[in-house]
């Protein structure tokens, strides 16, 4: 049965894919597309009460690369939905979004190719198509921010995203290798029962190789340089790829093998560093930005930052509850700053002042998702941030804790400047309202901001029931509320983000004490000097290049030249072994 | 008579048909007539491969019919008819049609020839006969100056490489005797002659497999020669020459020092070829340097498979010669398919440059798409079949448990990151919605074309789908390899 629904998820996304790619009418695709994302978010909604610990073995790809197989469990299920789900509210909202733009069919059938692979990186049970997926999401990511390659930034921002999540893939690759030649087994499901199969140094080899693919894919320290650049992409696609899905599945992989990993010497640290350094970095960051998009995209990182910290502690449940809420609301916030976007044309904050005044709804869903992102009660973000904060300070170091709240209070301030920026002030004139079909995406994740977080109960009831190497305890909603109304660092949390939104009303004292540290500006904005350290190094590559062209003279006499020192090198290694 | 041999008396004759038909019947009697060719040579092919492998003389002379001769051959067999189905446009330039397909029909019958031959004065013939084809038609736009000089080029280094070559089968047959591989594999040992001739004959043959430092004819070579003809040098004439050189380093009895010295080798080919791959502006000779970094893998994968006894990775460097053929093939015909309709159809003659294809995307899609499936394949990205030839490759290599071998095959992963970095400008070229000049004023595409590329596009979508499809040919022939080598 789950077979079938596998079946009947990927053939319409991937057929609907292909039909929409070649079909020139684009009444006609825009209609196959959002039927297509339908009946895929349908049918992998309806595979959440299927999941279970089997792994179904499908179609045999041959002997060096074993079977098709996957397993529905509740962990790769709930990122299976996020990604439908969320996939077709883009769809509808693209409807409206790229109205105009002459080439949908690209644009739709990369949104449904994305939407497939990334099902697909979540249900796979293969290491050899977990990989497929995970470079065929990458190269989705990649199209889509280039998609309006006539644009220089989006060109070259296409690639950067594409090079550096590639990097870091070269992890996951020789992990997955790794793990297979000592398995014999393609199959995740071996390591993560049985994580002895592996000598322990070369475990951890593998451990640190999945952390630095995880690392690049989630855009987390020093791997995240490509995800501001990535803004560049269409505003729905950033929030389909780059917000709800895509930068989720370093979370997802780190989740996936964390029983494997745990006891692995220095991991766990490493994971918590990462996570921390990430969330309390980028927010900083986040402050400075000066596009909308590129606040968000800053906000991403650090909400990352957190679900990493949250499984670097162990508290799967955490993690995967504040990935749930976190898509939602993040979705939202993109979609709305999209919607102001497009009215407004302009992507800069300082020519945004008001945009958003006069669009009643984008403005009421956007404060929404704002307070979700800062956590205030009783939007779904506060409750799944809580409790990574306090798994954090149960069983976390108290530098990362202490570190964590303060991002806590960094997150307000930017938020609160972003909405008192775009959405209060003067209103500016010539601004139109919404889509129909925009709005309507709106409101379904608005609603799902306030309401998701009722779901923890089934959720981690059904993850424990389907992980049982995670050691998962269910939590019911009245111990969610309870734990999370009692803990003490429920209110010290609270109390920062006040604070930290109060600091915004009081931005004129602050002017003067930033003017002080205006040194420190070039630094952020140059991303703490990642920017800098990308551009060396592509550039140290070009210029080999360069250099070594300078050898290609193009003249026989230095071809022969060059292949009579490789004569002379060959025979003096082969007589060199020659027995004599 | 068997399958093989009817199959080369057939090409044979066949091409020298193809050669006067046109003065007997029509002009466009040579294309038919190589159409019939080659349909009788795929029937053919069916039944030496279908009867198994084999090995048999004729007189003095040696032949052997194994897996690799299989792979080989089909490989050749597939992109030579997609070739010839797609070159209508190109043979017709110069109205030297005739030449066109009788040495396109030489060089496949001269290649798969290459696979049978048991001993090594027949490699060696073969081999120069293949040549010889091929630095003809390198020069098919003989009133082109850089043609002309890219074939010099080949030729001059080319006959370097034979000499080498026949230094070494010279060395051999004063040892032993003999010119027949299972001769000298009993004979062989790892003392000085034997090892001597094996040095020969990695840099003879390596000369026409574009091993570094002996590749710089190539990339010249394979821009300046008509796209299709680009397709088959690049695809399947630079692996036959590493087919040879396989074939007569085999029975010198020193799989583990081979191995490691084409390690070394196949690491530079992947840092030259990426590295200077990235500053090309020109299509075709960006591929061209893409083809000697794609050496690179292959004999990545084969050196491992010979040092460490790793028949995983032996397969995944076959399957990847059949791999980068298919890609390579498409990329260089599709890329031919553009230049002619942006230059060959107003008679002008230029190179294709990266920015020539802005905006070609909008009136040309299915060459445009063809390309991009073509690079993206290269790139190592899914769903190609490159994907998961180079998987094979890692996990051949993985498996030998090997730190030296890791830290290869780290610098082949950043080989073909960067890779992308150069494969990608050009596809954000295509699908750009601003046109270039060229682009605006470019003819209409052919109807022949576009379909030739398409189903070759689709072959590679399907193959890295489904890359069982091709378990068969790659394991037999990765078995064959090895024993070869006595693993």
């Amino acid at each position: 049965m789950t077979g079938i629904w596998f079946v009947i998820i990927m053939t319409s996304l991937w057929a609907g894919s292909a039909i929409v790619f070649t079909q020139r009418n684009t009444r006609n695709l825009r209609f196959v597309a959002v039927i297509a994302s339908v009946i895929a978010a349908i049918a992998t909604s309806l595979l959440v009460p299927l999941s279970s610990t089997n792994s179904i073995t499908g179609l045999y790809l041959g002997d060096a690369f074993g079977a098709l197989s996957f397993r529905v469990d509740t962990m790769g299920a709930t990122l299976a939905v996020i990604a439908a789900v969320i996939g077709c509210i883009t769809v509808i909202y693209s409807l409206d979004y790229m109205v105009t733009n002459p080439q949908q069919h690209r644009y739709f059938a990369l949104v449904l190719l994305f939407i497939g692979a990334m099902i697909g990186l979540v249900l796979t049970d293969s290491l050899l198509m977990l990989f497929f997926f995970w470079e065929l999401t990458e190269f989705c990511s990649y199209a889509l921010i280039a998609f309006d390659s006539d644009n220089p930034a989006a060109a070259t921002g296409g690639i950067r995203a594409l090079l550096i999540t590639q990097i870091g893939g070269l992890g996951l690759l020789l992990a997955a290798l790794t793990i297979y030649s000592y398995t014999g087994s393609y199959a995740i499901s071996t390591l993560v029962a049985n994580p002895g199969l592996l000598p322990d140094h070369t475990l951890s080899l593998v451990a640190f190789g999945m952390l630095a693919a995880a690392a690049a894919k989630s855009a987390q320290f020093p791997f995240h340089t490509w995800l501001p650049g990535a803004m560049e992409a269409p505003t729905p696609v950033s929030a389909l790829i780059h917000a709800a899905t895509m930068v989720n599945a370093g979370v997802y992989l780190l989740a996936r093998f964390y029983p494997a990993f745990a006891d692995v010497n220095g991991w766990s640290s490493a994971v918590i560093a990462v996570g921390v350094v990430s969330a309390v970095g980028a927010a900083f960051l986040a402050l400075t930005a000066t596009d909308l998009k590129g606040v968000l995209a800053y906000s991403t990182i650090s909400q990352l930052g957190y679900m990493v910290y949250a499984v670097g502690l162990g508290d799967i449940v955490a993690s995967q509850f504040h990935l749930m809420s976190h898509a939602i609301f993040k979705a939202l916030l993109f979609l709305a700053a999209g919607a102001v976007i497009h009215s407004a044309g302009t992507r800069d904050l300082s020519r945004l002042r008001g945009a958003g005044r006069s669009m009643p709804v984008t403005r009421g869903v956007f404060i929404v998702g704002g307070l979700a992102l800062a956590g205030i009660p009783i939007m779904n973000g506060f409750w799944s941030k809580e409790l990574i904060l306090e798994a954090g300070y149960l069983h976390g170091p108290v530098w990362a804790s202490g570190l964590m709240l303060l991002g806590v209070g960094l997150t307000a301030l930017y938020t609160v400047r972003v909405v008192a920026v775009v959405f209060f002030g003067e209103a500016q004139t010539g601004i139109l309202p919404a889509g129909w079909m925009m709005r309507l995406s709106m409101g379904v994740l608005a609603a799902g901001v306030v309401l998701s977080w009722l779901l923890i109960e089934p959720l981690t009831a059904q993850l424990a029931e389907t992980l049982p190497a995670h050691d998962i305890h269910v939590v019911s909603l009245r111990t969610l509320v309870d734990d999370i109304t009692k803990a003490p660092v429920t209110p010290i949390a609270l109390l920062i983000t006040g604070f930290g939104a109060a600091l915004w009303m009081l931005r004129g004292t602050m002017a003067a004490i930033l003017t002080q540290m205006d040194g420190l500006k070039p630094v952020m904005q140059g991303d703490f000097g990642f920017t800098a350290v990308n551009r060396h190094l592509s550039g140290i590559v070009t210029l080999t290049g360069v250099r070594l062209s300078r050898l290609h003279t193009g003249l026989v006499n230095w071809n022969i030249a060059a292949a009579a020192i490789g004569l002379l090198v060959v025979l003096v290694w082969c007589i060199g072994r020659a027995q004599l | 008579m068997n399958g093989i041999t009817g199959l080369l008396v057939l090409l044979a004759t066949g091409s020298l048909l193809v050669y006067v038909s046109p003065q007997l019947w029509t002009p466009r009697a040579s294309r038919y007539l190589t159409m019939i060719c080659m349909i009788a040579a795929w029937i053919l092919w069916g039944i030496t491969v279908s009867s198994g492998a084999t090995d048999w003389q004729i007189g003095q002379i040696a032949y052997v019919a194994d897996g690799v001769t299989f792979a080989a051959g089909t490989l050749v067999l597939l992109l030579g008819t997609f070739v010839v189905i797609y070159a209508d446009h190109e043979a017709s330039t110069n109205d030297r049609a005739d030449i066109y397909y009788t040495l396109l029909l030489a060089l496949v019958a001269f290649m798969i020839a290459v696979t049978h031959a048991a001993d090594l004065f027949n490699l060696w013939l073969w081999f120069e006969c293949m040549a010889v084809a091929a630095y003809v038609l390198v020069a098919f736009h003989n009133q082109e100056r850089d043609a002309l000089e890219a074939t010099m080029k080949y030729f001059v280094q080319s006959v370097a490489g034979s000499t080498l070559i026949l230094a070494g089968i010279a060395l051999l047959l004063a040892e032993t005797g003999s010119v027949s591989l299972a001769v000298i594999r009993d004979e062989a040992s790892t003392t000085t002659p034997y090892l001597m001739a094996g040095a020969l004959f990695v840099v003879g043959f390596g000369m026409k497999a574009a091993l570094v430092p002996l590749h710089t004819w190539l990339p010249d070579a394979h821009s300046q020669a008509p796209a299709s003809i680009s397709a088959m040098l690049s695809g399947v004439v630079i692996a036959t020459g590493l087919i040879a050189l396989l074939r007569a380093i085999a029975p010198l009895n020193d799989a583990n020092g081979f191995g490691l010295l084409l390690m070394g080798i196949a690491a530079l080919n992947i840092v030259i070829g990426n590295l200077l791959a990235l500053r090309q502006t020109q299509v075709k000779r960006l591929l061209a340097y893409s083809s000697v970094a794609h050496m690179g893998y292959i004999v990545l994968a084969i050196g491992i498979g010979l040092y460490a006894g790793q028949q995983t990775a032996i397969e995944g460097g076959l399957f990847h010669i059949i791999s980068h053929g298919l890609m390579k093939g498409l990329a260089f015909l599709a890329s031919g398919a553009l230049l002619y309709n942006l230059y060959r159809v107003h008679d002008r003659h230029g190179t294709l440059t990266i920015d020539d294809l802005s905006g070609a995307a909008r009136r040309y899609p299915m060459a445009s798409m063809a390309l991009a499936v073509a690079l993206f394949g290269l790139g190592g990205l899914p769903p190609m079949v490159g994907f998961m030839s180079k998987w094979q490759i890692f996990a051949g290599g993985i498996a030998a448990h090997d730190t030296a071998i890791t830290i290869l095959l780290v610098i082949a992963g950043l080989g073909s990151i960067v890779s992308l970095a150069y494969y990608v400008p050009v596809v954000n070229s295509l699908y750009r919605q601003q046109m270039s000049p060229v682009v605006e004023q470019g003819g209409a595409s052919g109807p022949i074309v576009n379909r030739t590329i398409g189903v070759l596009a689709f072959v590679i979508v399907i193959t890295g789908l489904l890359p069982g499809l091709l378990d068969w040919l790659v394991q037999t022939a990765g078995t064959a390899l090895a024993a070869s080598f006595g693993l």
